[in-house]
């Protein structure tokens, strides 16, 4: 709960004003009430509402201040006619009264146009500016009276205040990239491919990739769900990347790069997974040099060597892996594997160092005799390296030659455990079987609908509530499991249903391979111990998840080795913001954010979406379009993509059911 | 797709789910008022002046871009939605210029019309002005006073032109259109100007010249290429003493169809005769009555052709048309093989298709038009575009998705490793089949020297798509296998996923194939129509007798979709004309269009008056002109050849090529779309040719001697030039050449 003057954000009242303070009504909401460190706010404004922290505050600059930022932001846009004049209107009216030339029917022209713009404007920030503004007006009636009865400047007219905004939306806040998704849609709809890829790849370099592989969260955070359903917005993602792809086009940067600085300053990446690709691509763009240490002979990290081909294929990977290396400023050097020494070494050679090396260590599924050196007991990373370098890079040799006509088991249910079943079924395996301690319904929460049914349609038997008990291998040679079986009992204190072992319901599978894919651990060596870094409860490397270093002056973290094993999308957020205070620290020595990503953090914590929200002016019932997949049969026995993306038109009747939902909030310091 | 039943200001309808509610009103003749909605374009969204209420819903609804869903009823007018759009008025005139008086537009202007629709007498709301300036963009201007950011320019350069140059600068109040590749490449097509709803782009050579309202508007058609696309003249007495009409512009039904630069902007190449001279006349009956060989270009009316073969019968001459000849072979050679006169696919079909090779052309310099349905095909169907030339075309890269070069001259292999590829070989006869199976692609892909690998990939570029459409240009018909290629070409259509869209290398030189029957070439004493020969009749004026230019005549063409299409004459022509000289031999009639209900049936046209031909278009922008062409069945035969050795062209090879914005002379004779010739090379034929950019050179080209400027152009690739011909006069209709040609440049001085 939160001490504020008035607010009305989300419909929630509070008056505070002239009110004893032990009578105070506080705000359920989180709202910025501090900006940073120790600079209060003195008020909050944006697209649901206002809220007043400081009493002196002068509402009618602070309303004139709103209509302005919307103005800055129609320097961004500017493409609808209530939105083009409609917020300009509303702009120099209210400046004209805060500079005390106002006149009692200019208010009404206020309240006519915002009408305007609320039933008519093309986007949601056109249709909620003037909703905050409305409210002061209505409950700070006496500050406006006083402009236009006295004809005097408003007290803060003219005088040195800082506001600061940031326009959101929904999707982009539940996004960890902060992708600008309607954007790119909007491009979509427009069937400019290229300005629908440079919009993404503002904080999105992998367009290729989180167009195909990302579990997209931004579509739990999508106000179409309100009405009807969610946009497929992980899937439009895709058409601007390949279209560059496609058609060989020159790389579409969101912005041309910068010279090389040449200044000497330099910025160590290990891993040249999507953390470190993204770290380099927008330190890159910046013109600071960069180099990237890789124990393997590829690029791409876990995405090129973990993720089948059937789902990521790697010409297109490369694509963006390519975005990255054809900087000036990015050099790679793959074979380099970095040791604890090494690492020593870089971190005195270079003015930062990020790590980004994953979490590629199969952790073990915790049964009597597990024994890594036992024959056809195989971690999931190991068997999925294998299989994509040689499908991918031809290095080694084929899977088939060990699972061919085999028993599989896989014990998992996430996306990795997918990708280790349908790989086993393309290299021939006999039967292939996926245990899981849960139901069917928590393994498509944590995967997708799609794959988990596709991996069905496949051949995979799945098993679940079920988990391995005991391996038992003759002559160190994999046998057989003995597994338990589960149910799920409820709490009678109302909790969470809890899983109970059945007694007596033990069953055997007798099996050629187990392939663990339970999670993955980070493989901790390269870390020096003398450093004596920071770790989380879960054995990452800690940091505050804002500046990203980590206990190590100089030395930040992002990705999997950070979060634990996560998305894509999330090492990227994360390579990101670390790349943004890498760029200011190698110059200052502080850690730093900016105003963007200081307003970022405050929206995530107050939440931009809101799922009971009543949506208005869009009609309920149009499709969300399904992308064509390649038949069961046309897919299982090779490696080509299944997801044929959406055709033109699917593309375009998807974008055209964006709502564009963006929004502007302010803060006053 | 689902039916679905919607109401609209009380009427039920039925209709399907992919449509929008503006759609469906107005097939429904309900009025939604737009500022920025453009049929042939996906819906914009900018004016926002279409919504429209929904019963049990709050707020207002897009019409023009919400589809409809099942049980809708909807209101499109009421108090509310009044007010609402008459603020969105207001808002457009805040700060408009009142220079009505004498804009461009004034008399057609939306924003004028709109702005009294909604009866905006007055201006409640204001708003501080800034300064505002007017663009040069070549022909046309920009002029952002004016502007209201409908952005339907914007989207038409980039969904129907596909070169998406223009955009919207944002800036709120402050927001522009630019125009981002002035610099290189515009091809000035107008598309943006025509599809300007106020006076923002216009024509510079147009301001300040009249009223739009005191035009008349001839409905007619272009005749500068095959894809025959509909045009207005629009015509006006010059002065109050001189009585004499002009063409001040072109216009055409932007809303469904687009036009080329070249046939917007080049209209007034009319032939200025102004009397019937009568001694000439005699002596033009004379000639034809000694004539031997009558020669032809295939930029005539079909009447015309009719004629020229009456006369030709009448006075027992031979009939040769060189732009045609090589075309008509291709078209026999083809029907034989098929079993069908005509190729499936249209230009409309084009843009639907999601996989297009394009073949022996350099499309956007011969069919602007058709370059745009490949664009659209690109922009709406996400299509794979493979383009199959010598001479990669760096202005339209965006569209391509695959560059295969093969080497001039080797057209046939390069069939005949389609029909490999894509063949159904099943559905063949087992003659086909083994012939098939035995097409030596080693040996044929070395001669053209495009590797094996791209042949395979091919089919990758191709998996899984839907609709299949080749394109099939002019270089092949004048290839010396130009038949063995049409049967070739027929069987890929039959027996692969391939429809074809062939480009007849003229404007209606699929007119002239079908009505006349040419020879190659005859002896003798020539009487030419628009062709050099020894007695000359031209619409150029440089002839013996004059003869009117095609915006001076009534007729039919017909075009690439097979479509049989009106001509109307935009200007008077008062010299004699061949239905003249037809008469005097004893085969003509009073009026030349009297012969369009003879045209021969037997090859697909129909008995149908002139006047009775329609100009129009369906609500989704199907091309409904005049009639589609009978497509004759008979029976297919198709037996193959292969290629024992193809032809090499080695060291300094030109193409002969006009660029999309001058195709020809009549084009380079109009004030806005003459141009210099100029042979436009690369860097390697410069040195092969041991000349440098800025040279004046010489070289022989079919028996012409030709001197040009030469000009480097760093996209190019190979020992190329492009050579235009447009300044050839009515030499350039008789180039009856393959169009790639080794040729010794020599350096004049």
């Amino acid at each position: 709960m939160q001490r504020v003057v008035f607010s009305t954000w989300q419909g929630e009242l509070i008056d505070n004003r002239n009110k004893p303070k032990d009578e105070w009504k506080e705000s359920s909401y989180k709202l910025p009430l501090t900006y940073e460190d120790d600079l209060p706010s003195r008020a909050f404004i944006g697209w649901d509402g206002v809220a007043i922290f400081d009493e002196d505050i002068d509402v009618v600059r602070l309303a004139c201040e709103y209509a302005l930022q919307y103005q800055k932001y129609s320097e961004a846009c500017g493409r609808c006619t209530p939105g083009r004049w409609g917020g300009k209107v509303l702009y120099d009216l209210l400046e004209k009264i805060s500079r005390g030339e106002g006149l009692a029917e200019d208010i009404e022209q206020i309240k006519k146009m915002s009408q305007t713009m609320i039933r008519t404007s093309k986007c949601e920030i056109g249709k909620t500016v003037p909703k905050p503004i409305l409210d002061l007006i209505e409950y700070y009636k006496d500050q406006f009276d006083r402009c236009i009865l006295e004809q005097s400047k408003s007290k803060e007219y003219g005088k040195d205040s800082r506001y600061i905004s940031k326009v959101t939306a929904p999707c982009i806040d539940m996004c960890p990239s902060k992708v600008d998704i309607p954007a790119y849609i909007e491009a979509l709809k427009d069937m400019d491919f290229e300005a629908s890829l440079s919009a993404t790849r503002v904080t999105m370099p992998l367009a290729h990739t989180c167009g195909r592989v990302c579990p997209s969260p931004c579509e739990d955070g999508c106000r179409r769900a309100n009405l009807d359903e969610p946009i497929s917005i992980m899937e439009l993602k895709r058409l601007g990347a390949d279209y560059e792809s496609d058609h060989n086009l020159s790389w579409i940067h969101p912005y041309k790069p910068e010279f090389p600085r040449n200044d000497g300053k330099k910025v160590a990446i290990i891993g040249a997974g999507p953390a470190g690709l993204s770290a380099a691509y927008y330190l890159g763009l910046k013109g600071i040099a960069v180099d990237i240490f890789e124990e393997l002979p590829v690029l791409g990290g876990e995405v090129a060597v973990g993720v089948p081909q059937f789902r990521m294929p790697i010409e297109k990977y490369n694509k963006d892996i390519e975005l990255v290396t054809s900087l000036p400023t990015v050099t790679v050097y793959t074979n380099h594997r970095v040791d604890a020494n090494r690492l020593k070494e870089i971190h005195k050679e270079y003015d930062a160092t990020l790590l980004g090396f994953g979490a590629r260590l199969s952790k073990k599924v915790r049964a009597k005799n597990e024994r890594t050196d036992m024959e056809g007991y195989w971690g999931a990373i190991e068997m999925l390296d294998k299989v994509n370098l040689w499908h991918k890079y031809r290095i080694g040799s084929p899977v088939s030659n060990e699972l061919k006509d085999k028993t599989v088991v896989c014990v998992g249910g996430g996306f990795t455990s997918l990708d280790v079943v349908r790989c086993a079924i393309r290299e021939g395996a006999k039967k292939v079987i996926m245990l899981y301690r849960r139901d069917e319904k928590t393994i498509i929460r944590n995967t997708t609908y799609e794959e988990y049914h596709e991996a069905v349609e496949e051949g995979v038997e799945f098993i679940f509530h079920s988990a391995v008990e005991e391996i038992i291998d003759e002559d160190n040679k994999l046998k057989k499991l003995i597994v338990n079986r589960f149910e799920l009992v409820p709490d009678p204190d109302g909790g969470k249903p809890q899983l109970k072992k059945i007694e007596g319901a033990n069953f055997e599978i007798e099996c050629d391979y187990l392939i663990p894919a339970v999670s993955q651990a980070l493989d901790t060596q390269i870390l020096p111990e003398e450093w004596e870094i920071e770790m989380t409860s879960w054995n990452s490397i800690k940091t505050n998840g804002r500046d990203f270093m980590t206990s190590k002056e100089g030395l930040f973290a992002a990705g999997d080795c950070e979060y634990g094993p996560m998305t894509i999308v999330n090492a990227v957020y994360q390579a990101k913001r670390a790349a943004s205070v890498i760029s200011r620290y190698i110059y200052t020595g502080k850690l730093t954010l900016n105003d963007d990503e200081i307003m970022e953090d405050h929206l995530s914590r107050l939440k931009v979406y809101n799922k009971d929200e009543k949506i208005v002016g869009w009609m309920a019932g149009l499709p969300r379009m399904v992308s064509q997949k390649l038949e069961t049969n046309e897919r299982k026995t090779n490696n080509l993509e299944v997801n044929l993306g959406f055709s033109g038109e699917e593309a375009i009747a998807e974008a055209q059911r964006c709502m564009r939902c963006y929004y502007i909030a302010m803060v006053a310091v | 797709m689902k039916t679905v039943k919607v109401t609209i200001d009380g009427k039920e309808i039925q209709t399907s789910l992919d449509r929008t509610i503006l759609q469906v009103a107005r097939e429904n003749n309900i009025y939604i008022p737009t500022m920025c909605y453009l049929t042939k374009v996906e819906p914009i969204g900018a004016c926002r002046l279409c919504v429209v209420e929904v019963e049990g819903l709050d707020g207002m609804v897009l019409s023009c871009q919400e589809k409809v869903v099942d049980g809708a009823v909807i209101q499109t007018n009421s108090k509310a939605l009044q007010e609402e759009r008459q603020n969105i008025m207001k808002l457009y005139a805040l700060n408009h210029p009142l220079e009505c008086g004498v804009c461009v537009k004034s008399g057609e202007c939306d924003l004028q019309n709109k702005t009294s629709e909604f009866e905006v007498n007055e201006q409640s709301f204001s708003l501080r002005d800034i300064k505002r300036k007017v663009e040069n963009w070549g022909v046309i201007s920009y002029d952002s006073s004016l502007c209201i950011l409908c952005e339907k320019c914007v989207k038409v350069c980039n969904e129907i032109v596909g070169k998406g140059q223009l955009k919207v600068e944002p800036g709120g109040y402050k927001a522009i259109i630019v125009n981002t590749k002035l610099e290189d490449s515009c091809i000035d097509c107008g598309e943006c100007m025509a599809v300007c709803p106020v006076g923002a782009l216009a024509v510079n050579d147009f301001k300040y010249t009249t009223n739009p309202w005191e035009l008349k508007k001839v409905p007619s058609t272009c005749t500068f290429c095959s894809s025959g696309c509909e045009l207005s003249y629009e015509v006006k007495q010059i002065g109050i003493e001189n009585s004499k009409e002009k063409i001040y512009r072109v216009t055409n039904n932007y809303e469904y169809s687009s036009l080329c630069g070249a046939g917007r902007f080049g209209f007034d190449y009319e032939n200025l005769v102004t009397k019937k001279d009568e001694d000439e006349f005699l002596n033009a009956i004379e000639a034809f009555k000694k004539a031997e060989v009558i020669k032809f270009s295939s930029l005539i009316t079909n009447e015309e052709a009719l004629l020229l073969k009456k006369i030709a019968k009448r006075v027992d001459a031979k009939l040769v048309c060189s732009d045609a000849f090589g075309f008509s072979k291709f078209l026999r050679a083809f029907k034989k093989a098929r079993g069908k006169s005509l190729w499936s696919s249209t230009q409309k079909k084009l843009s639907q298709s999601d996989a297009i090779v394009v073949f022996g052309s350099r499309i956007k310099d011969d069919a602007p038009v058709v370059k745009n349905h490949i664009a659209m095909a690109t922009k709406r169907k996400k299509a794979k575009v493979v383009y199959m030339h010598p001479i990669e075309d760096f202005a339209i890269s965006n569209l391509v998705t695959k560059f295969i070069k093969y080497e001039p001259g080797s057209e046939e292999a390069m069939a005949l490793m389609l029909l490999q590829v894509f063949a159904n070989k099943e559905e063949m006869t087992q003659d086909l089949q083994d012939f098939v199976d035995d097409i030596d692609i080693g040996f044929l892909s070395g001669e053209s020297s495009i590797s094996e690998e791209e042949i395979d990939e091919l089919k990758e570029e191709f998996w899984k798509k839907k609709r299949f459409t080749l394109v099939v240009g002019a270089d092949v018909f004048n290839h010396p296998e130009v038949e063995n290629i049409a049967k070739i070409l027929a069987a890929i259509e039959r027996y692969t996923d391939f429809e074809l869209l062939v480009i007849p290398p003229n404007g209606n030189s699929l007119g002239v194939s079908l009505i006349c029957d040419l020879v190659e070439k005859h002896e003798g004493f020539s009487v030419g129509y628009n062709a050099p020969a020894d007695y000359v009749l031209s619409a150029l004026g440089d002839g013996d007798l004059g003869m009117p230019a095609l915006n001076q005549q009534e007729g039919t063409f017909v075009t690439l979709d097979k479509r049989v299409v009106p001509l109307n004459a935009g200007l008077e022509y008062k010299g004699f004309i061949l239905n003249d000289i037809a008469n005097s031999l004893g085969v003509g009639s009073t009026h030349t269009i009297d012969f369009t209900k003879e045209l021969p049936v037997d090859k697909g046209f129909r008995s149908i008056e002139f006047d009775s031909l329609e100009v129009k278009f369906s609500v989704d922008g199907d091309d409904l002109r005049g009639y589609e062409l009978e497509t004759i069945l008979c029976d297919s035969q198709i037996e193959l050849s292969e290629p024992d050795e193809l032809p090499s062209y080695d060291g300094t090879v030109i193409y002969i090529v006009n660029p999309a914005s001058n195709p020809n002379p009549f084009t380079n004779r109009a004030k806005l779309t003459s141009s210099e010739a100029k042979l436009i090379g690369t860097k390697q034929f410069a040195s092969a040719a041991k000349i440098s950019d800025g040279d004046v050179v010489e070289f022989e080209v079919c028996g012409n001697y030709i001197s040009r400027v030469f000009k480097i152009d760093d996209t190019l690739k190979g020992t190329f030039a492009l050579n235009p011909t447009f300044d050839m006069g009515l030499k350039a209709f008789d180039l009856p050449i393959y169009r790639f040609s080794k040729v010794k440049i020599k350096k004049r001085g």
